[in-house]
């Protein structure tokens, strides 16, 4: 479970400060496919920053499994973020020299896993995703929707408690957004595998199963389908 | 993440702009060839500098009189001569020895007059010792039968307009400090590479001094020749109780400035090394920023999944050590054969003849570089690179991954 009490987060404190998250509390329950929504500077990307422990909040708390990871130190954070969350990047962020199954396993190799983990972890998520066969291209030689599943399989690769996406879909075209959904669909329902998306995408907002709503750093709505 | 994988990426990762590392590892290789072929130069003129000197007229070791070398008196001569000879014609290490009556004086004639030391020689014994012989350019190595006959040097020559058989007069205080003259005819005008010396410097033959001074004996220099250069500190040595009223020297002893400019030399080309590959450095940490630049958003990506700060302060730091021992093996190798090959063959600087002379040195100039000087050129290009790595690894550390992540 992760749950965010009262979150603040303040850019420029004093003069021009901007609330970009204001006093946000809520839970997000194992097994979740939400979808946080709402206009740009909304506050979605500062709020899945804060959750994911990669920007620190002016205030509140962010409870992850009974840790609050806002108290960790930054040595702290950084491993924790290593083996409980996965991140999926708008521009997939995929190291340019290493294959696909390379960047699956580079997780992994940071984890300190021992090869035989490695390899057949990285067969597993491979398959999964639908791109074993070009598990030894570049990440040059795959086309955007490849790439992006190869950051889903690589968000993976740590086991982590819950992936966060930042809008994961913006540079999809159609059939690429509706197969990535569909492998993080059914990697959310057979695994239990909790995913945050924030989104302007209405494809990933007709199939999350929560979307949550953000306009000026707080929740307007909050829906369970 | 162990360190072969970090090994693996940062390869990769200099890989990824070709022209860049190119450029970047030219650029040392060809700052390493500039740095190792100006030691070689240096190197390869003390050396043909020290060699002149030693051939010419320094040999291995030298043995005086404690008194001569103190004021060049012409009655201080060698102590012992007898014992110390014997010593020398059983010493195996010994290839060849002479004696030589030294006298300050002044050598005049219709032109003016000119300081100079006269070394009285036996010619047969010399020439096992010294290569003035093989200076000549122009008339004869005492061949003539007639006793005083004198062989000046060529900048002497040309300072009294002296030729072939000019008439010259040496002066000197003899033993009772009274003033002697001697009259000589030039025989030979020799060039020996080192034109202060050719300025300083006149040969006699013993006979024509000993002839004149009835009441002189001795000599004050015997000047030896060893198997082996190195061998001069066992012999100094062994010679050196034969008369504690003596003085044996090596080469180095007897010419300080020499001895000194080859450990000058060595501090001096590592400073000049130093500065170069300190300016290379620049050019490797400028390119490494530009690389840090353009992967603002991946290193962001490494630091929110996880990879922490020593991570990728090595990922980079060995990015930019790459670069440098990338060019180093070329930079020597390039280095190793233009030095091999201008060893023999030498460089011709006839263009440059005159300023060489004054160096004491001739005009074609072999390369040479102590294989020592390639392993600390190695060592260097390391170290410089270990800490051109850390400005760009710390620069890698202050990206805010929120930040660079957000960036399309």
């Amino acid at each position: 479970m992760i749950e965010t009490k009262k979150l603040l987060k303040i850019y420029n404190p004093g003069k021009y400060e901007v609330k970009a998250v204001n006093d946000v509390s809520t839970v997000f329950a194992e097994g979740e496919f939400t979808a946080v929504v709402g206009p740009s500077g909304s506050g979605k990307t500062t709020f899945l920053n804060c959750v994911g422990g990669l920007d620190t909040p002016s205030s509140g708390d962010v409870i992850i499994s009974d840790e609050n990871i806002t108290k960790l130190s930054g040595a702290e954070i950084i491993k924790y973020r290593l083996n409980n969350i996965g991140f999926v990047f708008q521009a997939y962020n995929l190291i340019p020299v290493l294959s696909a199954r390379e960047n699956i396993e580079m997780i992994m190799l940071l984890q300190g896993a021992d090869e035989k983990i490695r390899k057949s972890r990285t067969d597993e998520l491979l398959n999964q995703v639908g791109l074993y066969e070009m598990r030894n291209r570049r990440p040059s030689q795959l086309s955007g929707g490849q790439q992006q599943r190869v950051a889903v399989a690589r968000a993976l690769a740590s086991k982590p408690k819950f992936i966060l996406a930042d809008e994961p879909t913006a540079n999809l075209d159609t059939s690429s957004t509706s197969n990535l959904l569909d492998i993080m669909n059914k990697l959310n329902i057979n695994e239990k595998i909790t995913f945050i998306f924030s989104t302007h995408d209405q494809r990933v907002i007709d199939r999350a199963r929560r979307v949550l709503t953000l306009e000026d750093g707080k929740i307007v709505n909050d829906i369970k389908k | 993440m162990n360190l072969l994988t970090l090994i693996k990426i940062s390869w990769r990762n200099i890989w990824r702009n070709k022209l860049r590392s190119f450029v970047v590892i030219f650029s040392i290789v060809f700052g390493l060839l500039g740095g190792i072929i100006i030691i070689a130069m240096s190197y390869g003129l003390n050396e043909e500098r020290m060699n002149n000197a030693v051939d010419t007229y320094l040999s291995h070791i030298q043995i005086h009189n404690i008194l001569f070398s103190e004021d060049y008196n012409i009655k201080h001569t060698i102590n012992n001569l007898d014992i110390i000879e014997k010593a020398i014609n059983e010493d195996e290490r010994v290839v060849s020895y002479s004696k030589r009556i030294v006298l300050n004086g002044m050598l005049s004639n219709s032109n003016g007059s000119y300081g100079i030391q006269v070394k009285g020689i036996e010619p047969e014994k010399e020439v096992k010792v010294t290569n003035t012989y093989e200076k000549i350019i122009d008339g004869e190595y005492f061949k003539s039968k007639r006793d005083n006959t004198i062989l000046v040097g060529k900048k002497l020559a040309d300072k009294l307009n002296l030729n072939l058989k000019s008439k010259v007069v040496i002066t000197f205080q003899d033993e009772n400090y009274e003033l002697t003259s001697l009259l000589y005819r030039v025989e030979g005008i020799f060039r020996s590479g080192n034109s202060r010396y050719d300025e300083m410097n006149v040969f006699v033959k013993n006979k024509s001094i000993i002839k004149n001074l009835p009441g002189f004996k001795g000599y004050h220099e015997m000047p030896i020749l060893l198997n082996d250069i190195d061998l001069r500190g066992e012999v100094k040595k062994d010679l050196i109780p034969l008369s504690s009223e003596n003085i044996v020297e090596g080469w180095d002893d007897i010419s300080k400035e020499l001895a000194y400019a080859n450990e000058m030399l060595s501090a001096v080309l590592y400073i000049f090394m130093m500065i170069i590959l300190s300016g290379l450095s620049f050019g490797v940490v400028n390119t490494m920023l530009m690389a840090i630049l353009e992967r603002r958003k991946e290193i962001g990506m490494l630091m929110s999944i996880g990879m922490n700060r020593y991570k990728i302060f090595m990922m980079i730091s060995l990015e930019t050590i790459f670069l440098s021992l990338i060019a180093l093996p070329f930079g020597l190798l390039t280095s190793y054969m233009i030095v091999d090959y201008y060893s023999v063959v030498g460089i011709d600087l006839s263009v440059v003849e005159a300023g060489l002379e004054n160096f004491g040195v001739g005009t074609r100039l072999y390369f040479k570089v102590p294989n020592e000087e390639y392993f600390n050129v190695s060592l260097m290009v390391f170290v410089i690179s270990i800490f051109s790595s850390v400005f760009p690894s710390i620069r890698a550390l202050k990206i805010n991954p929120v930040e660079a992540t957000k960036t399309i």
